[in-house]
């Protein structure tokens, strides 16, 4: 910067010679013109010896600070008087994070919520927000996010969780906990608690707030544990990495662990489905063109087996005339697929989802559409927002989703980066329910990051 | 008249002196630089591009990547950002969103200097930064980018 300044005033002092002449021809001589001219000969004389003297001095702090290096060879088109124009270094020899190589590194999110609904019937309640008329304040998910690097290719990773529950009490849940072991970009091994890599929401935004522009995930989206419909969840292995594709930007994700999964009613009747889910197999794909910088289109497939294992307060919930009893096993399918651009401040996620159950060694089965389209545009420090989702679970008392039903509307909102690291958010919601009552909301969120 | 002539005489001069000073255009590209140890010698701006969006993390040989970034405001971050279609804002939070995602450690290493990142470069073998090409020093190798070194017609990086 200093070496900037000087080449400015020096160069600033050329250009006004540099001007002159063309008013000067204009003008007549005058005795004032040698003087003029000897002035500023002497400042670009004076401006040319402090811009040598700093140089030095700059060399000089150079040589003390830094250690002597073998020197290479920089390519011969190349100037090689960088030494004379380097900046100056500043007063550490090293930045902090250099030393960190092996320690553990410590990251964090978290949110402060506001969210008013307009239902008189109460759903189901999560991240400490009670659902009802009145509008109430909750923290939902406050993370801790650790990472350690072993050795050059092997890293700890795990995301700790401490989610706000009814009347202010906290559970914690490792939310993630992975021994990461990249072979090479062609081959990545996970092993341990991992978020299953069904569609682009789970695998970007992760659980943190801060990185959502929205102020929540779309329903289809959301965590078993919170009423969710997919197994967002499993312990196994993952295994992703990139194909040889040229300029397509191939990539796979493999997937085998256990998925087990327990997820609340979302209708607030106070049931929770104990899934039981087996082991799990997804596998998918997802391509990054190098064309379209920012386009991502992918697609998964994902299986495993469950069952509609009803519980009420920790018992087995009476069953309703019909209804197939818990040892019922249900094979479930979700495919999913993905368009996304994210570049140039511009966010367009699209996932479709088709979630099927078909009880095993029977003909009946249950298809579930899902999908959420999401638009959002970075303005300055704004990025307003406008989302539109759609959940049609089968209402079937047979069926695993069906105190979910139907389910669209659309969210639209602002999210106000006041800093890089904490963000505002407002959003309206509308959601339309089959059989119910429209349900509209309001949602106000700080999240940040540190 | 004399004086007349000798103040345009001492003014080209000036000017010129002036443009030599600037140096050319072609000084202004911004060089892809690594260790004089790495075998790398050319890229395509495709895979610069996924090697500083931390998409490709490892070299052929399957040694990691390590990045290396000047701060906000240097001329070798505008081109970054440039490159990755992002802005500043947008930069940190796509880096704070690998970090979390587990695609990465860690944000690329910034350092204030040129100076620093040459001694970057010698602390960590397989790092890769970019460096305005007037400031490259010994111990920096520049590679080419889809063919073309820094100064070349139709260099990217600029």
């Amino acid at each position: 910067m200093l070496k900037g300044g000087i080449r400015t005033r020096i160069d600033c002092a050329l250009l006004i010679l540099a001007l002159v002449p063309a008013s000067s021809r204009a003008q007549t001589a005058s005795p004032s013109d040698q003087e003029t001219i000897t002035q500023l000969v002497e400042q670009i004389k004076q401006l040319q010896q402090q811009d040598h003297d700093l140089l030095e001095r700059i060399k000089i702090l150079e040589s003390k600070q830094l250690p002597a290096s073998p020197a290479a060879e920089v390519g011969p088109s190349l100037p090689q008087s960088a030494e004379q124009t380097a900046p100056p270094p500043t007063p550490e020899a090293l930045p902090h994070e250099w030393h960190d190589v092996h320690g553990i590194r410590w990251r964090g999110f978290g949110e402060v919520d506001y969210q008013v609904l307009n239902q008189r019937k109460p759903e189901l309640g999560t991240g400490g927000f009670a659902p009802g008329s009145q509008g109430n304040f909750y923290t939902n998910e406050f993370g801790l996010f650790l990472t350690s690097r072993l050795t050059d290719k092997a890293s700890v990773l795990s995301e700790i969780i401490f989610e706000e529950g009814d009347a202010q009490s906290y559970s914690v849940d490792l939310r993630r906990m992975l021994l990461k072991y990249d072979w090479n970009d062609h081959l990545k091994f996970s092993f341990g608690r991992y978020q299953t890599n069904i569609g682009y929401y789970n695998w970007a935004f992760r659980s943190a707030a801060w990185l959502q522009t929205t102020a929540d995930r779309p329903l289809v989206m959301q965590y078993a544990s919170d009423g969710g419909l997919l197994p967002t969840q499993a312990i196994g292995v993952s295994v992703t990495g990139a194909i040889p594709s040229g300029k397509l930007g191939l990539n796979y994700i493999a997937e085998y662990g256990s998925s087990d999964t327990i997820r609340p009613d979302l209708n607030g009747s106070g049931q929770v489905t104990d899934e039981n889910n087996g082991n799990h197999v997804n596998a998918g794909f997802f391509l990054r063109p190098d064309a379209v910088p920012g386009l991502q289109i992918g697609a998964s497939y994902y299986h495993d087996q469950i069952s509609n294992n009803d519980l009420l307060s920790g018992a087995p919930a009476p069953l309703l005339p019909g209804v197939l009893g818990p040892s019922t096993r249900y094979g479930q399918t979700i495919v999913n697929a993905y368009v996304v651009y994210v570049a140039h401040g511009i966010e367009f996620l699209n996932e479709g989802f088709l979630i099927r159950q078909t009880v095993i060694g029977g003909s009946l089965h249950f298809d579930q559409p899902a999908f959420y389209s999401q638009f959002s545009k970075q303005l300055g420090r704004m990025r307003p927002f406008f989302r539109y989702q759609y959940v049609n679970a089968n209402s079937n008392s047979n069926a695993i989703l069906d105190d979910v039903g139907l389910r669209y509307g659309p969210s639209f909102g602002a999210r106000f980066d006041l800093n890089n690291y904490i963000a505002f958010k407002a959003q309206l919601d509308h959601t339309a329910r089959g059989g119910e009552p429209d349900l509209n909301g309001l949602q106000l969120q700080f999240a940040f990051t540190f | 008249m004399g004086v007349k002539s000798i103040t345009t005489l001492l003014l080209l001069g000036l000017a010129v002196l002036s443009l030599v000073s600037r140096g050319t255009a072609q000084a202004e590209d911004i060089a892809v630089v690594v260790s004089s140890n790495n075998p790398a010698t050319d890229l395509s701006p495709g895979d610069l591009r996924k090697i500083f969006a931390g998409e490709k993390r490892s070299w052929p040989g399957g040694q990691p990547i390590q990045l290396v970034t000047r701060g906000s405001g240097c001329p070798e971050r505008v081109v970054l950002l440039k490159l990755l279609g992002m802005s500043e804002g947008e930069y940190k939070m796509y880096w704070t969103a690998q970090v979390f995602r587990g695609e990465a450690d860690a944000e690329p290493l910034i350092v204030p200097s040129v100076g620093m990142q040459k001694e970057a470069l010698r602390l960590f073998p397989w790092a890769i930064s970019l460096v305005n090409v007037r400031d490259a020093k010994s111990g920096m190798k520049v590679i080419k980018i889809d063919g073309r070194m820094p100064g070349a017609s139709g260099y990217p990086l600029h």
